[in-house]
């Protein structure tokens, strides 16, 4: 690890003006220093997001949610408000690597990297969120952009993901044997404007699949996506599991999902 | 000094087989303990490995000299700086610094000593290794093939008649057994045959390899290291670096894990080369990636196993054909595996062949019964197939050729009194065989064993002026030893346990020990222990008898006193241990105990392990439901430890067969060299490992101890790959038994239907 500043600011306010040069925001740190480790990033100095409390925090508000930026995976999980309004959400917090990582990780950190693999962005696309900045609102469906990428500019700070309320939404995930980060997760939600249903882990990023949504628009069941297969070109292949394998998992988990729907 | 058996299984304890606190948990739990890393000496430089990013090469220069002018380089090491030898130390040699050739990825070619670690790694930056890239091969058929890239152009196979006349990749060639097996074959009913593979597996200790050297200039050293045998250390360091053994003073750290990983040499020899040079203390601790590619994981394998049996399920005949790749130097336990993986049954006819290959990965080192899961994952499997074919109770099965006393094992000697009859009944006795099970799931049952060993050992038990006695074992505890020790120093003295402290004494302090391994501490070390208690007991007796003015022999011990024998010798009030050690400045001077020997008769142990697990049959997934580990422990001392070591081994074994392999890219590299990557099973995993400790006495033991560290990993990949193989209806042949293989094989055994 190479050298850096470090600030704790406890207002929004500061940490922006903190964020100029190389400077990098850390919230849990499980993404970000491990990869300082491996030298993958030098920045100057670390603004931590972990003083400012209007980060924190899970809301309802108009009928769904507001969850925090800084709000931890273990906090979502066992959030009550959480479990009422959208149980699969804190079904995939639970879900996510071991105790240790949830009760550091947290929602902003995990969709600002926006890790292949990571299970939120499945949550936020098919749940229809809003990510909420220190500028701006942006639609999940335009938040995340292939691997590793965000609209985030520079210097822009995610503070909280509203969420609204489903009729019916079901995670079903297939985790990675080693790390335990989605081999291939999908998420199902019904909600007023329709269905959906968003990939992780398959693909260079989280992707919509929009025959299966097609299929289940015309009969909500798992037989309905059964003939749906998802093409193994361009999803991920590693030494975990072949493209082939992943585009099968895709099939069974978006049917599981819909099943756990019903 | 064997006691007779009959009265061992009478013998009544009073603390052995009891679960007191072990002394090093709170050290533990609280962080306090002080483990390979955590040593610090004044001026302590950081040394940092040069690794060899490619599978072969030649190394035809290293210039170092930009990095010795770094600024706060205090010294680099090369091959250079240890001198070539030709005896057996010659591959250790080798293996810590590449010589010549680079003979795995991560093999070590260089190394420095710095003020700090970013200027350590800038040097290694610095330096220059000019390459000449050579072919590689990891796999070990491969390796085999005539024209295979060729490791060492000086291998000659050897147990080959007549010596090959040209180099290969096959180091050894074994064979053993007995009685004729074609003969065997022609008298079955029914022969299987199958070819299996097993990928390499690492021992993930949890602790890196990490140590603290400091050579001064008077030529003397010291150093603080994690290892399971710090006389080995000594004796292999001071050989490398030209060093008298005297002059070397090693200490073992508290240790996080070895399973056998820890056996053998790495960094220690180059922390210490690095400290000559630099004239301060150098401390080199391993990163996990260095540990993954550079450490000792286990061989790769690729057999052949073929059993005949008759309709009642009597074997007649068993043929292996055992391949190992131990990594780029000779030594695979394709010797020892192959005949422990073979030991559970009596066979009229055997024949084991086996191959000793070498390939570009690195150096093999022990894991827990080293080699024997491989071979146990054939032999079991093969059995198992028989058993279904057959219709006959997996056990039923197991117990019509169960190894037993009087058998004559396929590798020389006639079995004493063993347990694998009992841990067979045991298994069938316990609740967990009788549960039904549903859709998906299946049921496996896999036996095991391992030899065990005893070796040098030597204790020293010192009395302390309170009473309390302070034991010096040479024996680093890696699972559990020093609670054991102490439990038998007092059963013996008949005082309570906590009275008794154990330490690993350093190299200097207390004779040499053969390192832990071979499940051979609570065995060995525990005998010494005994005997040097029974040494303290005489002469305690003899200090009463002096006191008494009675003769030594007139004087007994019973319970933490000394007595008179009987009436006749005398009417004293007995005289007990904090007496005797107040008064023992003023009847002779220090009171201590010691014994040194080379165990012998360790007695080997069995196990028979049963598993459920459901398959998902939509992603090949494994779910472990329950897992019953029965084992001969001949006598548990500890049974909450031997009950550790049994899960313990359960799961490496669960890990192995189900998730943890060694992939190799194309280019001869290691694709997983971290826990992100490579999965051991942790405790969310896995249900609670149910254990039944089965206690048919070691005659070669005074309370009958076995060993137990080693035969729980031999089953699990056998037992695991039967209970899959139920559950999915296909006969599983290779490890690890991962989603998508098992998978691939659900989908070719429905197109088989299909078409
Ligand atoms: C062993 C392990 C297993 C894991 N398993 C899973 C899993 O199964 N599923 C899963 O989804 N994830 C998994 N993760 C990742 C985990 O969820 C982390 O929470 C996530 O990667 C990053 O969150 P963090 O709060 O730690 O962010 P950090 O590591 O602190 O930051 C990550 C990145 O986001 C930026 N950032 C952080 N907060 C903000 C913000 N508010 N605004 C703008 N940018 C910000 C940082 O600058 C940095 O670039 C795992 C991680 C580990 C170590």
């Amino acid at each position: 690890m190479h050298n850096f500043d470090y600030h704790r600011p406890t207002s929004l306010a500061d940490a922006a003006k903190r964020l100029s040069g190389e400077a990098k925001l850390v919230a849990g740190g499980m993404t970000l220093i491990p990869t300082l480790k491996q030298r993958l990033a030098q920045p100057s100095s670390l603004v931590d997001l972990g003083g400012i409390a209007e980060l924190r925090g899970i809301k309802p508000e108009g009928g769904g949610l507001t969850i925090g930026a800084m709000t931890t995976h273990a906090e979502v999980a066992h959030s009550a408000e959480v479990k009422k309004t959208i149980p699969a959400l804190a079904v995939l917090a639970e879900g996510i690597g071991d105790p240790q990582v949830r009760n550091r990780g947290t929602i902003g950190g995990s969709i600002s990297n926006n890790d292949p693999a990571a299970d939120y962005p499945a949550g936020l696309v098919a749940l229809g969120a809003t990510v909420i900045t220190d500028k701006r609102r942006i639609a999940a469906d335009d938040f995340f952009k292939g691997m590793f990428e965000t609209a985030l500019q520079d210097g822009e700070i995610v503070t909280a993901v509203s969420f609204p309320r489903p009729d019916k939404a079901a995670y079903m995930k297939f985790p990675n044997p080693a790390s335990r980060y989605a081999m291939v997760g999908v998420f199902v939600a019904r909600t007023g404007g329709g269905i959906r249903v968003a990939v992780t882990g398959a693909g260079p990023g989280v992707f919509r699949a929009t025959e299966m949504e097609k299929a289940l628009a015309g009969n909500f069941s798992a037989d309905a996506i059964k003939s749906v297969k998802i093409p193994a070109a361009g999803l991920n292949s590693d030494m975990h599991g072949s493209a082939e394998y992943r585009a099968h998992l895709v099939n069974v988990m978006a049917r599981r999902a819909v099943t756990a729907c019903s | 000094m064997p006691l007779d058996p009959a009265t061992q299984k009478i013998r009544a304890f009073d603390q052995v087989g009891t679960r007191p606190l072990r002394p090093d948990g709170l050290d533990k739990v609280t962080g306090r303990a002080r483990f390979g890393a955590d040593a610090t000496a004044p001026g302590m430089l950081v040394g940092r490995i040069l690794r060899s990013p490619h599978a072969h090469a030649r190394i035809r220069s290293i210039d170092a000299t930009k990095a010795e002018a770094l600024p706060g380089v205090k010294a680099v090491v090369t091959s250079k700086d240890f001198a070539d030898r030709s005896d057996d130390l010659r591959d250790i040699l080798v293996n810590i610094m590449a010589r010549g050739k680079a003979l795995y990825e991560g093999h070590t070619v260089a190394a420095v000593a710095a003020t700090s670690a970013s200027v350590a790694r800038k040097a290694l930056k610095l330096i220059k290794v000019d390459y000449e890239v050579l072919p590689h091969v990891t796999d070990v058929d491969l390796a085999m093939e005539p024209d295979a890239p060729l490791l060492h152009d000086d291998l000659i196979t050897s147990g080959v008649e007549p010596v090959p006349t040209k180099p290969s990749n096959i180091a050894r060639k074994i064979e053993f057994g007995h009685g004729d097996v074609d003969k065997g074959f022609a008298e079955a009913d029914l022969v299987v045959e199958r070819e299996f593979k097993t990928e390499a597996t690492h021992q993930g200790y949890i602790e890196p390899h990490a140590c603290l050297a400091s050579v001064g200039s008077d030529g003397q050293g010291e150093l603080w290291v994690c290892t399971q045998g710090h006389y080995m250390v000594r004796d292999v360091c001071a050989q490398l670096l030209g060093m008298d053994v005297s002059k070397l003073r090693v200490t073992a750290s508290e240790i996080g894990g070895g399973f056998g990983g820890k056996t053998t040499v790495f960094i220690e020899p180059v922390a210490l080369a690095l400290s000559r040079k630099a004239g301060r203390p150098v401390k080199v601790v391993m990163t996990r990636d260095e540990v993954f590619r550079a450490s000792g994981p286990t061989s790769s394998t690729s057999m052949r196993m073929k059993i005949g049996v008759k309709k009642d399920g009597r074997i007649t005949a068993l043929d292996a054909l055992l391949k190992y790749q131990g990594g780029a130097f000779a030594g695979a336990p394709v010797d020892y595996g192959g005949m422990a993986g073979v030991a559970c049954y009596d066979y009229p006819n055997i024949r084991v062949v086996g191959y000793d290959v070498v390939t570009n990965r690195p150096k093999q080192a022990a894991y827990r019964a080293p080699g024997a899961p491989m071979t146990a994952f054939a032999v079991e499997s093969v059995i198992a197939e028989i058993a279904d074919t057959l219709k006959l109770d997996p056990i039923e099965m197991r117990l019509k050729n169960a190894a037993k006393e009087g058998t004559k094992s396929a590798y020389g000697p006639t079995f004493g009194p063993v347990g694998l009859v009992e841990t067979l009944k045991a298994a069938k006795a316990h609740p967990n065989y009788k549960v039904k099970l549903g859709k998906n799931q299946g049921r496996g049952i896999a036996s095991g064993f391992w030899f065990n060993f005893g070796g040098q050992t030597c204790v020293s038990l010192n009395l302390n002026i309170d009473g309390t006695l302070a034991l010096a074992v040479g024996t680093p505890d890696i699972g559990g030893s020093r609670a054991s020790m102490c439990l038998m120093a007092a059963e013996e003295l008949g005082i309570p346990y906590e009275n008794v402290r154990a330490i690993i004494a350093d190299t200097s302090s207390l004779g040499y020990n053969d390192v832990t391994d071979g499940s051979r501490v609570t065995f060995a070390s525990g005998m010494a222990t005994i005997h040097a208690a029974r040494d303290a007991i005489k002469k305690l007796c003899g200090r009463a008898a002096k006191v008494w003015g009675i003769p030594e022999e007139a004087v007994v011990w019973e319970k933490g006193f000394a007595k008179p024998s009987g009436a006749n010798a005398g009417n004293f009030e007995p005289m007990s241990l904090k007496e005797l050690a107040a008064n023992a400045a003023k009847t002779g001077g220090p009171i201590a105990g010691h014994y040194e020997y080379n165990a012998e008769n360790a007695g080997p142990s069995f196990a028979t392990h049963v598993v459920d697990v459901e398959v998902d049959p939509e992603t090949g997934f494994t779910k472990v439901l329950r897992y019953l580990v029965c084992q001969d422990a001949g006598k548990a001392v500890h049974p909450s430890y031997v009950e550790g070591q049994f899960q313990g081994g359960a799961v490496q074994g669960i890990g192995w067969a189900l998730n943890e392999e060694y992939i190799y890219g194309a280019d001869g590299r290691l694709q997983n060299a971290g826990f992100l990557d490579y999965r051991i099973p942790v405790a969310s995993d896995l249900p609670m490992i149910d254990t039944a400790i089965v206690e048919v006495p070691n005659p070669g033991h005074p309370y009958g101890v076995r060993g137990v560290g080693e035969t729980s990993i031999v089953p699990p990949m056998a037992a695991v790959s039967n209970a899959v193989s139920h559950a999915v209806g296909i006969r599983l042949t290779e490890s690890p038994m991962s989603p998508p293989r098992i998978l691939k094989a659900l989908g070719e055994q429905a197109a088989r239907k299909a078409g």
